[in-house]
């Protein structure tokens, strides 16, 4: 670390100028090379019709994706299919040219020999963009003069994104090029890269898929700001400001819910927080059997159920309490009581029902790390409690309970931190007409809002309100974790 | 565990044999509770098509046939779905292991510029999201819904198991490394020839919760994958089975060749359902040991 502090600033005195220029071609060259994966900016997009989900990448390679929306058209003829042909080469002439681009902006973090190398790179590639973009903008022109009223001409967001970046691309790299030529110190022998740089590029692809994925979605915030509605745009005219934050707070019958469903959350969530000492306890009954084999089958058969999803466990559920499931069965069968009553529709005590199952799924296997815990556990402190003539429970309770105490703590503070988050599966799957408004947890009111009755802002500015809230909670519990037992628990 | 044998195994009281009787008994209850809704289930399917239908079959199999799990590959969209589920966790699972390894061999590395900014901003999208309607609106609008590499993607990098990697990766001996690039291994080289090997049990571990996470998926499919049937996971497909009989009526007559007297709904949502547990009830045993070192790992972050 003290090298690295050592050596930043003779490297700034080493390359003080053209470092501007280089960086803003850099960055419309990182904006360009995005897009391409990126329906919504799809210069390609020439025509309305052409379908939002295609991408500049998918349009050079899928000429049926293209004219995926107007098929007929073009096999009737009318408007020829040669002209998405050549819109698909022009693709690929586009993608050509980024991707030297690319290429010449991963080589400008080499030495100055490597940079002065990689120039003909950004060049080649912004002139093919140019000649992509143009051909692009002949096609659009033809399409229009066709005059079909389901094909109609288009300049997309896109193609003007594109514009922009290639016309901001080879401005600089005009101006690099200039800069190079004046250049008066000699150049390096040998192209050759800093280890640094290197390791940055090797680990790029990790960041764009973080930034893509993880950061991306943060910026679908804004739904929450607009009457959208889905298939719509977002713009000005339905831009609503906190109309649904407001909504939220004093629409009767949406806050009524919102209740409802929290209520039904932290209810959830307290009694899996009161239940949590359940696998310590299962933990240290289970090593104080003696068979070493006994114990390692019991858990083996408990573990397996956390390895399977929600949707087996309520297969299981159905087998078992169902009207032809096993427990009617059984009553009709061997007990002569004539049943079929499906316990699963009934709504009654749907917390602890709930509650139940996860108990089921998830004991064995939280036992584990309580049981790992157990046999870390230093046996001399077994054997001086022996000796002041302790027994199985005063053991039990003066010693593994004490050492146990640490990480039940963490995992505690970790459950009270995602009091929020139940998870969408479980109640998605047991939820049902007889018992909908017991089950409903805040995960699953999101879903059901958002994707069931497509209410996208409402949905999106309740999921925004719980982002902020697990934060906040997060970094309590690890305040609390940080005061009480000095070491942070993220 | 061997100051129990020097404890109180020696001299059993007769306090410690109740004990130990109802300690085990409690333990065997829970055990049998675990496994009996799927010996019921397996029961079920190897049975007499008719006994099942009739609620016959409660404690033991009778007329024992195989014949279920073959007519399941007439019902067509049953074996997309379990086409689907192979290939997303074959696929998914290789790229995720190949990702987490490569990027937490390169977050070890301080030489790399900005190391541990990059590094944060990987980890800390762990202790946020910003919810279920913005990032299914995100894969809306990269055009990865309806899509198969929908279900690949965004399992890519998954920071927890980075930093399982970078943790492990750091407490191999680093003279292996520097020894190795003295004599002129290349980054990569130092990757492919040492940490990969000398991680393999790191790398099992997170395979094996990767794979069993791929198999299990049903959000993905059911958010992403809402008009594409032919996508669905085998777990939405089973979803979709146990709640509604008329899907699984016309899944069933498509297949040409099975008989709708002797398979009726009950059969096939059981026999799916065994169907989605057997392969991990099969590899279980044998990865317990990776499943456990996961879990462990969980408590030593980085």
């Amino acid at each position: 670390m003290s090298a690295k502090t050592a050596s930043a600033p003779i490297e700034k005195a080493a390359r003080p100028k053209g470092r501007f220029v280089l960086n803003v071609q850099r960055a419309a060259i990182v904006l360009a090379c995005a897009a391409t994966f990126y329906p919504g900016l799809n210069p390609a997009r020439i025509s309305s019709a052409i379908s939002t989900n295609v991408s500049l990448l998918v349009s050079c390679f899928s000429f049926d994706s293209l004219v995926a929306n107007f098929q007929r058209v073009v096999n009737q003829g009318t408007v020829p299919g040669s002209i998405f042909t050549v819109l698909q080469v022009m693709s690929i002439i586009c993608i050509v040219g980024v991707g030297l681009c690319v290429a010449g902006a991963c080589m400008s973090l080499g030495n100055n020999r490597m940079r002065h190398d990689a120039l003909k790179f950004p060049v080649i590639g912004s002139l093919l963009m140019v000649v992509s973009l143009v051909g692009m903008f002949l096609l659009a022109n033809t399409i229009a003069s066709l005059g079909v009223s389901s094909v109609p001409g288009y300049i997309s967001g896109g193609y003007v994104y594109y514009v922009f970046l290639t016309v901001v691309t080879l401005l600089t790299t005009l101006v690099l090029v200039i800069q190079d030529k004046r250049r008066t110190e000699p150049l390096e022998d040998k192209p050759e890269m800093k280890e640094k740089y290197k390791l940055f590029l090797m680990f790029t692809p990790v960041l764009a898929l973080t930034f893509v994925f993880a950061y991306l979605p943060l910026w679908g915030w804004r739904y929450a700001f607009f009457d959208y509605k889905a298939g719509g745009t977002l713009s000005a005219d339905n831009f609503v400001g906190l109309k649904w934050f407001t909504i939220l707070f004093q629409n009767d019958t949406t806050r009524a819910d919102v209740i409802r469903v929290l209520t039904n959350t932290l209810a959830m969530s307290g009694l899996g927080i009161i239940t949590s000492w359940i696998p310590m306890i299962f933990a240290v009954f289970l090593t104080q059997v003696p068979s070493k084999r006994f114990r390692r089958v019991v858990q083996t058969f408990t573990t397996v159920p956390n390895f399977l999803g929600w949707v087996v466990v309520y297969a299981v559920a159905l087998a078992i309490f169902s009207s032809d499931g096993f427990i009617n069965s059984f009553l009709n069968n061997y007990l002569g009581i004539s049943s079929d009553v499906n316990y699963l529709m009934n709504g009654d005590n749907m917390w602890l029902k709930m509650l139940l199952w996860g108990l089921w799924k998830g004991v064995g296997w939280s036992a584990i790390i309580y049981i790992s815990a157990i046999s870390g556990i230093d046996p001399s402190l077994y054997e001086a409690a022996e000796m002041d003539g302790a027994g199985r429970w005063a053991k039990i309770w003066h010693v593994t309970i004490p050492c146990l105490l640490p990480t039940f703590f963490v995992l505690l503070l970790l459950s009270i931190a995602n009091i929020l988050t139940n998870g969408l599966d479980q109640y998605l799957v047991f939820s049902n007409a007889a018992n909908s408004s017991s089950i409903e947890v805040l995960d699953l009111y999101v879903y059901n809002l958002g994707i069931g009755s497509g209410q996208i802002p409402m949905s999106t500015a309740i999921g925004m309100f719980k982002s902020v809230v697990s934060v906040a909670l997060l970094f309590g519990a690890n305040a609390a974790s940080k005061k009480l037992r000095g070491e942070s628990i993220i | 565990m061997s100051r129990k044998k020097s404890g109180s195994f020696i001299k059993k009281s007769a306090g410690d044999v109740v004990f130990n009787v109802v300690n085990i008994t409690v333990f065997v209850l829970f055990t049998f509770i675990c496994i009996f809704p799927f010996y019921y289930l397996f029961i079920n399917t190897i049975s007499d098509n008719s006994l099942v239908a009739a609620n016959q079959i409660t404690l033991y199999p009778v007329g024992i046939h195989f014949d279920n799990y073959i007519a399941l590959k007439d019902v067509s969209d049953f074996s997309n779905s379990i086409m689907v589920t192979i290939a997303r966790t074959v696929l998914g699972t290789a790229l995720m292991v190949i990702v987490s390894a490569f990027a937490g061999y390169l977050t070890t590395k301080r030489e790399m510029w900005k190391r541990s900014f990059w590094y944060r901003a990987v980890v800390v999208t762990m202790y946020f999201n910003a919810g279920l309607i913005p990032w299914y609106m995100n894969m809306l609008g990269l055009g990865l819904t309806d899509n198969f590499w929908g279900y690949i993607l965004p399992c890519l990098v998954v920071p927890y198991n980075i930093i399982l990697v970078k943790t492990y990766i750091e407490s191999i001996p680093s003279s292996l490394e520097e020894s190795a690039t003295i004599d002129g291994a290349s980054a990569m080289q130092v990757f492919t020839k040492i940490i990969v090997p000398l991680s393999k049990p790191i790398l099992a571990t997170i395979a094996v919760f990767g794979a069993v996470a791929n198999w299990n998926s049903l959000q993905d499919s059911l958010i992403l994958m809402a008009n594409s049937p032919e996508l669905y996971t085998l777990q939405h497909r089973l979803w979709i089975y146990l709640n509604t009989s008329s899907n699984l009526a016309t899944a069933m007559q498509s297949g040409g060749t099975v008989t709708a007297a002797a398979l009726n709904t009950k059969v096939i949502k059981y026999t799916i359902s065994m169907v989605t547990v057997i392969p991990i009830m099969l590899v279980y045993p044998f990865m317990q040991r990776y499943f456990e070192e996961g879990i462990m790992l969980g408590a030593v972050k980085g």
